[in-house]
């Protein structure tokens, strides 16, 4: 891989200013924790500080150049700086979404907000990670904290489950893409990624060494990305979790997820072909990958439409959603990729939507069934108005922003001549229009009760509504700016 | 590619036949004269008190949890220490920073009572919530 500057130790830490940033916010927040028993809005806005300064640094390291650091540990590079800026953008929203939640307990409250930004500091190495020890450190990091997340409510018998089913998933998981990479390890005696490529690209890796070190590697990946087989554990614990917990798990492991599996796939198991990327040796990965993203989109749609918890129904589209990120990806090709990131940036603004609304009405829904939305679209205009929009969106009706991501997807795809990909993803978004518009008719079309009379949303849910809707709707008309960012982003792989 | 697994299977089998071996050999060879004391378990020399299956404080976790960090720390401030000449500035601020974040942690576990042996009573955000249970 040419085109990386290598940096010595001390302008390494130059380039890792947004974790550097993240990091003492958190030690901050656990001292303003201690310091401030009964007042934890204080370490929210240390926690909301730190990722505001974060996002603003991984922006300002989209044209820094690309360049590895900590002898080959890590990469900067505008990959890594626009997924970064995905993962503070999505971890401040959802600590917002966290201040009026009923199910974020007074105690550990303190605990839960300052380990929101550890997480995201794991998902930020995660993304810009360039050695097999990066990539399997900072997935754990990810895993450990968010399993304590989502166990935060500690008496609740669903949260504890849900918190144990993912830690022992993850476990497997993990210890199975760590068995990839020692096997990987001792046939090329290195674990750098682009070292890694190098030994593959030669041959002299023995085939059936090469073909079990990139399957087991996937394992880990797929987990955190929710793609089938490794999706098992995504509805129970969408469902366990704190809701604000639920929307950031839709969000930040999984965009640092697909950054991982470009960097590993692409600089590790790939290599340059011309103007793009092929597999490298014989391993015909690309083709495995369409297949796990044929099926993930398939079982995710066919799991959700008879779903009638709206965690649970989220939880599938999820596993829907990964399938067509990973669309983007098979095609390996700029467009793709291109594809890929823009498609994660309008899925924050539209998947957060969602659980925006379901949280800021929390205090006044029965449960999370959909039934409980009977009759929402007369009691609640707004946020029944802004879940329609962002229903919508999901579903990738123009002319919303989930339109321009699906419609860029698509067209990767068919550039690449993966025809019966694209046609399974158009099949796949028809049926997921069934499940989504149930929820539109539960509010508008089916009667509830109407005694409680109108709804009214605390102004806090009401302001972050309006800032998700607008970009929601805004990219599905005027997409330009982003997609030239995104693209910028991007250049350096091709 | 099969015959670089070979050496693998050699590998096996030969740990497996040594250890027999040696097993066999000490059976054959060792002089059996068990007696009380040799059969007490081992407790660095001192007399087992009871039995080992008896319930533990859970305490003894969370203090064994905040030790291995500590543990840990002084692992890590060995080599430092010895090279710390060589190293220069950069070292030492960076160790500061490590220290800073364990002692952080330190601060942590004391303001939360977990390394006093008796817990102190749950604090008044532990009882709001159980009001609200309610």
């Amino acid at each position: 891989m040419t085109g990386y500057a290598q940096l010595d130790l001390a302008a390494s830490v130059g380039q890792i200013l947004p974790e550097l940033v993240a990091t003492a916010a958190f030690l901050l927040a656990v001292v303003v924790d201690l310091v401030s028993r009964r007042r934890k809005e204080a370490v929210c806005a240390v926690v909301l500080a730190g990722c505001i300064a974060g996002l603003v640094l991984s922006l300002a390291q989209l044209k820094a150049g690309q360049s590895l650091i900590f002898a080959g540990m890590a990469a900067a590079d505008p990959l890594a700086a626009i997924l970064k800026a995905v993962v503070f953008l999505a971890t401040g929203l959802v600590a917002l979404f966290s201040l009026g939640s009923p199910e974020i307990r007074m105690s550990g409250r303190g605990e839960y907000y300052s380990l929101l930004l550890v997480v995201a500091v794991g998902a930020c190495f995660m993304a810009s990670a360039m050695n097999f020890v990066m990539v399997y450190l900072a997935t754990e990091l990810v895993t450990v904290t968010s399993c304590i997340l989502v166990a935060h409510a500690k008496d609740d018998r669903r949260a504890s489950e849900a918190a144990l089913k993912y830690i022992l998933f993850g476990a497997a998981a993990s210890g199975v893409m760590i068995y990839g990479i020692s096997l990987l390890y001792g046939a090329t005696g290195t674990l750098s990624l682009t070292g890694v490529s190098r030994a593959l690209v030669s041959g002299q890796v023995p085939g059936l060494v090469a073909v079990l070190g990139v399957v087991f590697v996937l394992a880990g990946i797929g987990y955190k990305i929710a793609a089938v087989p490794f999706h098992f554990w995504c509805p129970d614990v969408y469902e366990g979790a704190p809701t604000p917990i639920t929307a950031f798990l839709s969000i930040v492991p999984e965009a640092a997820g697909f950054g991982l599996l470009i960097r590993v796939y692409m600089l590790g198991f790939g290599e340059r072909m011309g103007q793009g990327w092929a597999a490298a040796a014989s391993l015909d990965w690309p083709s495995l990958l369409a297949v796990v993203s044929a099926l993930t989109m398939t079982l995710g749609n066919l799991g959700a439409l008879h779903q009638t918890n709206l965690k649970r129904l989220m939880a599938y589209s999820s596993i829907a959603h990964a399938g067509y990120i990973l669309m983007g990806f098979v095609a390996l090709s700029k467009t793709g990729l291109n594809a890929m990131i823009i498609y994660i940036i309008v899925y924050l603004f539209m998947n957060l939507g969602v659980f925006a609304v379901l949280i800021g009405l929390s205090r006044r829904l029965a449960s999370d069934q959909i039934a409980s939305f009977r009759g929402l679209g007369g009691r609640a205009k707004f946020p029944a108005f802004a879940m329609t929009v962002f229903l919508f969106s999901l579903t990738g009706i123009p002319p919303l922003a989930g339109f321009t991501g699906k419609f860029y997807l698509f067209a990767a795809v068919i550039d690449a001549k993966i025809y019966w990909l694209a046609i399974v993803g158009a099949l796949n978004s028809v049926v997921s229009l069934y499940y989504y518009v149930r929820i539109i008719k539960a509010m508008y079309i089916e009667a509830g009760e109407t005694e409680g009379g109108p709804i009214q949303l605390p102004a806090l849910y009401t302001a972050l509504l309006v800032a998700l809707v607008v970009p929601t709707v805004v990219l599905g008309i005027f997409w330009g700016p982003l997609a030239g960012m995104t693209e910028a982003s991007l250049r350096f792989l091709f | 590619m099969q015959y670089d697994l070979v050496a693998v299977l050699v590998f096996m089998v030969v740990g497996v036949a040594l250890l027999a071996f040696i097993l066999a050999l000490s059976r054959l060879l060792q002089p059996r004269d068990p007696n009380p004391a040799k059969l007490t378990t081992y407790e660095c020399g001192e007399q087992p008190v009871g039995p080992a299956w008896i319930q533990f404080n859970i305490r003894f976790y969370v203090m064994a949890l905040v030790f291995v960090i500590f543990d840990v720390e002084v692992v890590f401030l060995f080599p430092w220490a010895v090279v710390f000449q060589k190293l220069g500035l950069f070292a030492f601020v960076e160790m500061m920073v490590f220290l800073g974040i364990l002692l952080v942690g330190l601060a942590y576990v004391w303001r939360n009572g977990d390394i006093e042996w008796v817990k102190p009573l749950p604090g008044p955000a532990a009882l709001e919530d159980e009001k609200g249970a309610r």
